[in-house]
């Protein structure tokens, strides 16, 4: 547990690494305390390049990272209070559930590493299924004892790779609240996701990573007014276009109007201003909106508006 | 340096029901043509101790059964973790990376031995047709056992330092031992087959008409003590240096 005024639990500083002549991450820099960090990114945009330096799988080319005030790399005493859930689905077949984390307990050395198991595997809610050989899980599930082996040591920092991924409804409101009860526990938890609403749901801060550079960190409800307020374009279609043009481009919110063919371009520069006066601005002016949508909404458009900024 | 924990979960990974029904129906080839040596019964135009010393247990499980079993076993110990993902859970543990090189090793080197003493020593006796064979049945067995250390770390260190693990072990028992050292004499100080060969013609009380080694036994045994002792240092820094792939 990471106590306030205490050093940050991870520290990032001037962070690079490339392959060769690609760069997938590039001169990052931030430090994160107790609390849940979300890792954000469309994909290949380095996140788990991030995610691994910060377990110490990837030397940095440049730059340090440092866990708990040690170095991450090459430093496996760093994994008696580091757990680490990677992204790929691989576990051992062979094993069962326990045995998989009862292995992982008994690796970390612990005093009674079979009451260590079972209390991280009814923490993940897979106490029916861990007499199962993992080869026959579902991906949820699977996902669910790498948490498991993570927790057994009870690690004060944690690191996710999308560990969401897979996971049916209920079990990823489980596995965060699950992870709030350890950020308010104290411990620190980064996970990377490419899901905005994964991210905006379980995450305090914020780190955006876009093409190996850091766009955004900090609060994330900064980061989602900055995503929200920036420009959009809608593509509307009414039953008389060229009346709601006019009238559009009255309302302050609008600032360009554009006819193509039996639809109409609206630019705004404020998201939620023109959403809210866009069915009056109609009504007045007798018109029928059939259908109104968000041209440029995609992850990638609102990652790289954050990068030009 | 040995932790139970790996040294079972090795043992489980290599030991599947598959590989080990493979690798005895491998151990058995050698067992087999010395059955049909026995059996053709003509002993005249091949001495069965110098039948037994060169071709049984000197070709055949030197020669095949030790390097491929232990190019099987050796590669497999940790190679199969980093191709599909697992290694992860053990290299994120807080245990020295010295530990699971030599728990590694200990596993697949066991393994390595009981296929190939199973290949050797039936082998060995039925090749002698009941005749004294001046201790080489005993000879070979203590090479091989030594042989498969030498080549599972050799092999082990392959598996960490490079992805291609298996065609490069392929490429060394069959063009480096196989042809090279036949080709070129000097070269046997870096073959493992001929330090296995010399630590048997040490150990065996044959004379040089039935078994000739290449190297003499000190020189063997010194060759395969340095070869060993490398590869393991060879590993613990390939280990130490392992990076997670982009696909990890």
């Amino acid at each position: 547990m990471t106590e306030p005024g205490a050093p940050p639990a991870i520290e990032c500083d001037h962070v690079s690494r490339w392959y060769g002549n690609i760069v997938a991450v590039n001169d990052i820099s931030f430090s994160l305390r107790a609390g849940i960090t979300g890792l954000l990114g469309p994909n290949g945009a380095g996140k788990s390049t991030m995610l691994h330096m910060l377990a110490g799988f990837l030397q940095p080319s440049a730059g340090a990272v440092r866990v708990l005030g040690q170095p991450a790399w090459g430093n496996p005493e760093m994994y008696r209070q580091v757990g680490l859930v990677p992204e790929r689905e691989a576990v051992y077949p062979f094993l069962t559930g326990y045995e998989f984390v009862l292995d992982s307990a008994r690796l970390h050395h612990l005093p009674d590493p079979e009451d260590a198991t079972l209390r991280a595997i009814r923490m993940v809610e897979l106490e029916d299924a861990m007499g199962r050989a993992t080869g026959g899980y579902s991906k949820g599930m699977k996902q669910r004892i790498k948490i498991a082996a993570a927790l057994v040591h009870e690690p004060t920092v944690l690191l996710l790779d999308e560990p969401f991924n897979g996971a049916d409804p209920r079990q990823r409101l489980h596995l965060m609240s699950l992870l709030r009860e350890m950020a308010a526990a104290g411990k620190t938890i980064v996970f990377s996701s490419h899901i905005l609403e994964e991210v905006e749901r379980l995450a305090e801060e914020v780190l955006v990573i876009v093409s190996g550079r850091l766009a955004a960190s900090g609060d994330f409800r900064e980061i989602r007014r900055l995503m929200t307020d920036r420009p959009h374009t809608f593509t509307v279609r009414a039953s008389d276009n060229r009346r709601l043009a006019a009238s559009l481009v009255a309302d302050p919110s609008v600032y360009g109007v554009e006819l193509q063919g039996s639809e109409l371009q609206v630019r705004t520069s404020e998201f939620a201003a023109f959403t809210m006066a866009v069915a009056g601005v109609a009504r007045r002016s007798g018109v029928t909106i059939f259908e109104m949508r968000p041209t440029d909404e995609s992850l990638e458009s609102v990652f790289s508006y954050l990068v030009k900024r | 340096m040995i932790d139970a924990t790996i040294v079972r979960l090795t043992m489980r990974q290599l030991l599947g029901q598959k590989r080990t029904l493979l690798m005895l129906g491998f151990a058995m080839i050698p067992v087999l043509i010395a059955l049909l040596y026995r059996l053709n019964g003509d002993h005249r135009a091949n001495d069965p101790q110098e039948w037994t010393a060169q071709v049984a247990l000197g070709r055949l499980v030197v020669g095949l059964t030790l390097p491929f079993t232990a190019l099987v076993f050796g590669t497999a110990a940790l190679g199969t973790e980093f191709e599909d993902g697992t290694a992860v859970y053990l290299l994120s543990k807080p245990i020295p990376r010295s530990t699971i090189v030599m728990s590694k090793l200990l596993v697949a080197w066991a393994a390595t031995c009981v296929v190939t003493l199973i290949a050797a020593i039936p082998s060995g006796y039925i090749g002698l047709s009941g005749e004294s064979g001046g201790g080489l049945v005993a000879a070979f067995a203590v090479a091989v056992i030594a042989g498969s250390l030498i080549y599972c770390a050799a092999f082990l260190w392959l598996s960490i330092a490079t992805s291609r693990a298996l065609i490069a072990g392929l490429l060394y028992v069959f063009i480096w031992e196989g042809v090279v050292v036949n080709l070129f004499r000097g070269v046997r100080i870096l073959s493992v087959r001929q330090y296995t060969l010399g630590i048997a013609g040490q150990l065996a009380n044959v004379s040089e008409r039935i078994f000739n080694p290449r190297l003499e036994g000190p020189q063997a045994l010194l060759l395969g003590a340095i070869v060993t002792a490398v590869a393991i240092f060879l590993a613990f820094r390939a280990l130490k240096r392992w990076e997670i792939g982009e696909a990890s």
